[in-house]
């Protein structure tokens, strides 16, 4: 096994805080932007609708961009800290870009109101836009800044992985499905990133693709592009991205649990099947997105419901079983560590039981850009990885003592549980009263019922997001405190 | 029985499965919280937790076999269409519909009709739906604020969509596919006869 250097772990501990404190101070800014989203959908305050799509779009990409950015930093944090080296140098690249970005996506969206939603769909960001077309080409140019910093990120760490545990055949798992098993363990860690990183890989290479497109429209809009092509580019870079936060934020999942529970959680024949599979469904899935688009080859229509359904196959019989393994009669200590990690688990269910109940074409004929699909997607995105990312982030500020040793859940965290389900709740009602989603107000819909349920939706949304928040804030007392606490008792003992 | 299935919207089908599948899994959260009080041997929990799981894994692949056998029936594309009753062509715009009776051979951003037309009940409609600028996404809505139909309209693509409406009324169409500012106050209305 490969040894750290101490100086290597402390330089990777500086670089991940760097991170964490970044992400603890993007992340309720984003959740602010969503919630005056909802306050105006509630027609509690009035924002004008280039406003409001301005806030929804930075939310979105936002959200997204910032909790695949903090899983992929977790995730090189923990492999660099254990099995494989990574460059430090290489680790500053990544944030940086992605901070440039970030202020770039700032500057596009709440300075300039560029609004075209997370998804840029061709061809919006040109045509009947509202905002200035410099703010356009900020965008796509932080984009591009962004997709390649993951790029390099995924990379990093599947060429560090690869180099340490002999190719990418090898940490993909391949050996496990052989008849006997390898001689030499190998991490379950290892071949998660590898199949939720290699997908990450292909689509952010797809991402890089529409947006090179869209520059070339931007600096000569006599041309015309394949508005399909392009929906199906953005869809299998948006969806991917989101899709593998999820199974990244497993991988430490797979890692931390068993220290809380005392249980090993390795690799099997019956894990790399699973795991391999899911690579496929990580990357056909995405056809879901474009149902309603009855242009769409049909065999591709079949594909996007077949590898939503079958995704459940390893999501539940494989990951989610050994959780149960893990928990079951385990005599754990129900600290907040394990207690995220169940409920995120659950919330992981959740949303995907959702998502696939939307993922069934016949079903999505009407639910599709409802409030539903909001609602699936938050719930695997608040109630799921996100309490990974939380655990982690206790995990990191107890590392130095016993990590089993944190705190019990206290009130923050049960509010922030409280508010966020109550949250999601708004949303799949919404989705169920055939709410529109990605609408300013719904004060204007001739259909009363519609707009009077949706108001009243968004109402108790908004209220439920201040109770979320406050929640947040109060476990960032213990996240901030908690670390200078350990800093005084260590001086104190050392004086 | 029938009858109970026809009340059933399939948003409420929706509800019932999603809402089930949520107690299942607050089900296992709380036998896991319950259970983990007390000790048991690692192979002994997992023997027992392997053995559910090999009846957890024959009934979700029979589930999903069953459910896209019934579900890949009912799909609402061209190939799944019967032969309609009338014609209604239909362009989206930012932000507006405009539709006619017919095909049409025009461009779209020549293509002349109005935000509301009149279609008779019981028979198969097949709204040919296009764009004339950005993606849009043509909703249909019955008079009870209840999503019944919906396809994209795309710009050089044709989308074909078959509804037959039941019942006499209005129905109401928004755009469900973000198209800029006007999104939220782009409508349209079908009166069925």
């Amino acid at each position: 096994m490969i040894q750290i250097s101490s100086v290597e772990k402390r330089q990777q501990k500086k670089l991940i805080i760097t991170w964490s404190i970044t992400f603890l101070i993007l992340f309720p800014l984003w959740i602010t932007l969503g919630l005056l989203m909802r306050l105006n959908q509630g027609e509690w305050i009035k924002l004008s609708p280039d406003t409001f799509y301005a806030l929804m779009t930075m939310h979105g990409l936002g959200m997204a961009g910032t909790l695949f950015s903090i899983s992929l930093a977790a995730l090189s944090y923990l492999i660099a800290t254990r099995y494989a080296r990574l460059n430090i140098g290489v680790g500053y690249f990544v944030y940086f870009s992605v901070v440039l970005g970030v202020i770039g996506l700032i500057i596009a969206t709440l300075y300039a109101k560029f609004g075209p939603g997370w998804y840029l769909l061709y061809p919006l960001p040109f045509v009947g836009a509202n905002w200035p077309g410099w703010s356009t080409a900020l965008s796509i140019i932080s984009l591009i800044i962004l997709g390649i910093a993951w790029l390099i990120g995924c990379l990093h760490v599947l060429y560090a992985l690869a180099k340490e545990y002999g190719g990418i055949a090898r940490i993909a798992g391949w050996q496990y499905f052989k008849k006997n098993p390898p001689e030499k363990e190998m991490p379950s860690v290892v071949m998660i990133s590898t199949i939720s990183l290699t997908p990450g890989v292909l689509a952010f290479l797809a991402g890089a693709v529409f947006l090179i497109i869209y520059l070339l429209k931007y600096f000569e809009p006599s041309l015309a592009f394949d508005p399909l092509l392009l929906k199906n580019l953005t869809f299998f870079f948006g969806h991917t991205l989101v899709n593998i936060t999820m199974y990244v934020g497993i991988g430490w999942l797979y890692m931390l649990l068993p220290e809380f529970t005392h249980r090993d959680w390795k690799i099997n024949k019956v894990t790399a099947i699973a795991w391999n599979a899911t690579f496929f469904f990580i990357l056909f899935a995405y056809f879901h997105h474009l149902y309603m688009d009855f242009v769409q080859p049909l065999p591709l229509q079949y594909a996007g419901q077949l590898a939503s359904y079958f995704s459940a196959v390893p999501a539940t019989a494989v990951t989610m079983f050994g959780v149960i393994v893990q928990l079951y009669h385990s005599k754990i200590k129900w600290t907040i560590i394990p207690l995220m990690f169940l409920l995120g688990t659950a919330g992981w269910a959740i949303g995907g039981f959702a998502a696939v109940v939307d993922s069934t074409i016949s079903i999505n004929k009407v639910l599709h850009n409802t409030l539903w699909v909001p609602a699936h997607f938050h719930t695997y995105m608040l109630m799921g990885i996100l309490l990974f990312i939380l655990a982690f982030l206790y995990y990191l500020v107890v590392a130095k003592e016993d990590p089993t040793k944190d705190q019990k859940p206290k009130l923050g965290f049960w509010l922030f549980v409280i508010g966020s389900y109550s949250f999601l709740v708004m949303f799949y009602l919404g989705g169920l009263n055939s709410i529109p989603r990605r609408y300013a107000d719904y004060s204007a819909i001739p259909l009363k019922n519609v707009h009077e349920t949706g108001a009243l939706l968004a109402q108790i949304a908004a209220v439920s997001i201040c109770l979320l928040l406050v929640g947040l804030l109060l476990m960032y007392v213990t996240l901030f405190t908690k670390p200078v606490k350990n800093s005084a008792v260590q001086n104190k003992t050392a004086l | 029985m029938s009858k109970l299935i026809e009340l059933i919207t399939i948003q409420g089908y929706a509800a019932i499965i999603s809402l089930a599948g949520a107690i299942l899994v607050i089900s296992v959260v709380l036998f896991l919280l319950g259970t983990s009080s007390t000790e048991e041997d690692k192979m002994s929990a997992k023997k027992k937790v392997y053995k559910v799981r090999a009846r957890y894994f024959l009934g979700l692949v029979a589930c999903i076999v069953i459910l896209l056998f019934v579900t890949l029936q009912l799909l609402p594309y061209p190939r799944f269409q019967s032969e309609p009753g009338e014609v209604v062509t239909v362009v989206a715009m930012q932000w507006m519909w405009k539709m006619a009776p017919g095909p049409s051979n025009e461009t779209p951003a020549a293509f002349t009709g109005n935000t509301e037309i009149t279609v008779p009940a019981n028979k198969a409609i097949r709204f040919v739906v296009t764009s004339a600028d950005v993606n849009h996404d043509f909703a249909i809505y019955n008079s009870k604020g209840v999503l019944v139909a919906q396809t994209q309209a795309m710009p050089q693509y044709h989308n074909e969509l078959e509804y037959t409406f039941s019942e006499k009324g209005d129905y109401q169409i928004l755009c469900l596919e973000y198209c800029g500012l006007g999104h939220a106050i782009m409508f349209g209305k079908i009166h069925v006869e």
